[in-house]
């Protein structure tokens, strides 16, 4: 299996332990990632109303860079995932802004045709790859422990672009992968909710309130982690964690952890191969 | 032929806040056809078993927007919904939860007090003040181009339901904030030539709980009874903003930093984007994070590398505006 692999901005930096572990055990998996080294930044939901033009460019600019080697994209941010698929769908459906990029880009020799797919990394472990298959690379059961599912928005909402993969009251896939693993599940309100994470800069407050319930809720069902598709999620849930927990009046204490990491344990690697001690919650 | 029936449980929230203390819920079962709308089903309830149920409807038909309420925790009209249709959903088999919205002070059962909804759409201006006089009105008029329709059309679909309000992440934070609905109706004046108080409306929007509080979780236009695009209207009013060179807000001075990263290097400049926003004065306020991250080892690069290309990504931002 071959994916070009979009390189999201929080994951070369400040969350770098999420692609770190996504590396460590991708050969265990027979996954083979291309990095996009020149793709850009997808616009962090901003680009989109900035210049709504200049997002559709940039956007079919990475995606034209999956296509020229001729690879399925795949990404392990929501927000990413989200702005490289708005703007996938809007290229596909009217060819009068697919020319207006591609006029731009075909001087850097790339075309936007819509063929490469762009997909989240829970997309293809659950459905490349399969449970089954993955079930069965386990080393390290997580029999013990019990995780709480946060999935993000921009893996679920606006649901018509989201490939049906989950239904967005009701979602499964993370759970489903999770049990897989050999994890218990725990249920909450908040699985499906948003972590504010997009307004932290201008409504800290508000932000941290949408957070501080899901942490809240997870205590109280019980989990040892949460677990999240989305870098931007973790960040919200751990970094913020100790506001967003006093904004709700509750205390504890909740570890969160990257898709890549719960894999990563299953597969048998170290808390500290994967990096959890780089979390601000250990 | 014979009719699909079924015996169907509801379980339905009471609260009459000048006698009960707290919250309840009543379980009811019926018998119900295949076909019948959540509506109809407790309004046979409330004909039949218990009279004191309170809920709101009138048109019966998806027009009126009344009868909004929680079917199985998500927000939605009793009267577009079919009992069979929610099956499926039900977190019990056959068990299927009716609520009040959210986001609401509760008067009684579902029937929810939404003064808030119209002190907002007198906030933030809802309505159109025509360009013609007063004295001209009903004898002239101002054609609207079909082009210029269309960029609000889908807004004028809005009913005013209410479910996008309940439904709403930054309403559960706050109260204050503008709802959904208000950025859609906001944006559907915003982009009416007939009207003559956009300056005054883009000022009340661009300030706090306004445009820029929104935190793009989509549940909005994923309620939207409607299918309204409602995140396309919450764009639309910041575009304006920036159309308009609105430069005073956190808001766009974040989505410009965002732009101008991209331009520059290709990729975000993590360690910088929060003076940029806030200033550096309202940066300090994110020195708390900034120790953390630090401690951890894990600061954002202060010399974000420039991604092999960059020229072609510049000529983008060089064509297109
Ligand atoms: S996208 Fe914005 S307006 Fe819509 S529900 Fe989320 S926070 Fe509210
Ligand atoms: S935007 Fe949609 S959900 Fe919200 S009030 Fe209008 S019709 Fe109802
Ligand atoms: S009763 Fe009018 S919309 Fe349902």
């Amino acid at each position: 299996m071959k994916y070009a692999y979009y390189i999201s901005c929080i994951n070369e930096s400040l969350s770098m332990e999420a692609d770190t572990s996504m590396n460590l055990w991708k050969k265990d998996l027979g996954i083979e990632l291309v990095p996009l080294e020149s793709g850009t930044c997808c616009g962090g939901s901003n680009l989109d109303f900035t210049s709504p033009d200049q997002f559709l460019a940039i956007n079919g600019r990475n995606i034209a860079l999956a296509e020229k080697i001729g690879l399925d994209m795949i990404t392990s941010c929501n927000t990413c995932l989200l702005g490289l698929r708005h703007a996938k769908h809007i290229l596909d459906t009217q060819p009068e802004k697919k020319e207006m990029v591609n006029a731009i880009i075909r001087e850097e020799g790339l075309e936007y045709t819509g063929k490469s797919e762009v997909k989240h990394l829970l997309w293809v472990l659950v459905d490349d790859y399969g449970l089954d298959k993955l079930a069965e690379k386990v080393t390290n059961p997580l029999t013990d422990l019990s995780f709480a599912p946060f999935y993000g928005c921009h893996i679920l909402r606006p649901s018509p672009l989201m490939g049906g993969y989950d239904d967005p009251n009701r979602p499964h896939t993370l759970e489903d992968l999770v049990r897989r693993l050999g994890g218990n599940v725990v249920e909450y309100e908040s699985k499906n909710k948003c972590c504010g994470f997009h307004t932290l800069l201008v409504a800290e407050d508000e932000s941290v309130k949408l957070s501080g319930s899901a942490l809240d809720e997870a205590i109280t069902a019980g989990a040892d982690f949460i677990v999240t598709p989305c870098p931007l999620c973790h960040m919200a849930l751990d970094a913020y964690q100790k506001e967003a927990l006093a904004k709700v009046q509750s205390g504890g204490k909740m570890r969160i952890l990257h898709l890549s990491q719960i894999v990563g344990l299953a597969l048998g690697y170290s808390e500290k191969a994967l990096g959890l001690q780089k979390h601000v919650v250990v | 032929m014979t009719e699909e029936k079924k015996d169907i449980y509801f379980k339905i929230f009471r609260f009459n806040p000048e006698v009960d203390q707290h919250p309840f819920y009543d379980d009811f079962k019926i018998s119900v056809e295949k076909g019948v709308t959540i509506l109809r089903a407790i309004n046979y309830i409330k004909d039949h078993v218990d009279s004191t149920l309170t809920y709101r409807f009138y048109c019966q038909a998806g027009i009126c927007g009344s009868c909004s309420m929680r079917v199985n925790g998500v927000s939605k009209l009793a009267c577009t919904t079919q009992v069979w249709d929610e099956l499926p959903n039900c977190k019990e088999t056959d068990v299927i939860t009716i609520e009040p919205m959210n986001n609401f002070e509760i008067i009684r059962d579902m029937v929810v007090e939404y003064t808030p909804v119209i002190s907002k759409l007198e906030k933030y201006i809802s309505w159109v003040t025509p360009k013609i006089k007063q004295q001209d009105l009903g004898k002239k008029e101002h054609i609207i181009s079909e082009a210029e329709f269309k960029v609000y059309d889908a807004a004028t679909d809005c009913i005013l339901c209410g479910a996008c309000y309940s439904e709403c992440s930054m309403m559960t934070s706050s109260r204050e904030y503008i709802s959904p609905l208000g950025l859609l109706k906001a944006y559907r004046m915003v982009k009416d030539s007939r009207d003559t108080r956009s300056n005054d409306r883009m000022k009340v929007l661009n300030e706090d709980h306004g445009m820029w509080d929104c935190t793009h979780c989509y549940r909005c236009v994923e309620a939207c009874v409607k299918k309204i695009p409602i995140m396309d209207a919450i764009q639309g009013v910041r575009n304006e903003a920036f159309l308009r060179g609105m430069k005073n807000s956190e808001g766009y001075r974040h989505a410009y930093a965002f732009t101008q990263d991209i331009k520059s290097v290709g990729r975000l400049k993590e360690s910088t984007i929060a003076v940029r926003t806030k200033g550096i004065f309202g940066a300090i306020s994110m020195l708390p994070f900034a120790l953390k991250m630090l401690g951890r080892n894990r600061m954002p690069k202060v010399f974000v590398h420039t991604i092999p290309g960059i020229k072609h990504v510049k000529r983008i931002f060089q064509k297109i505006k």
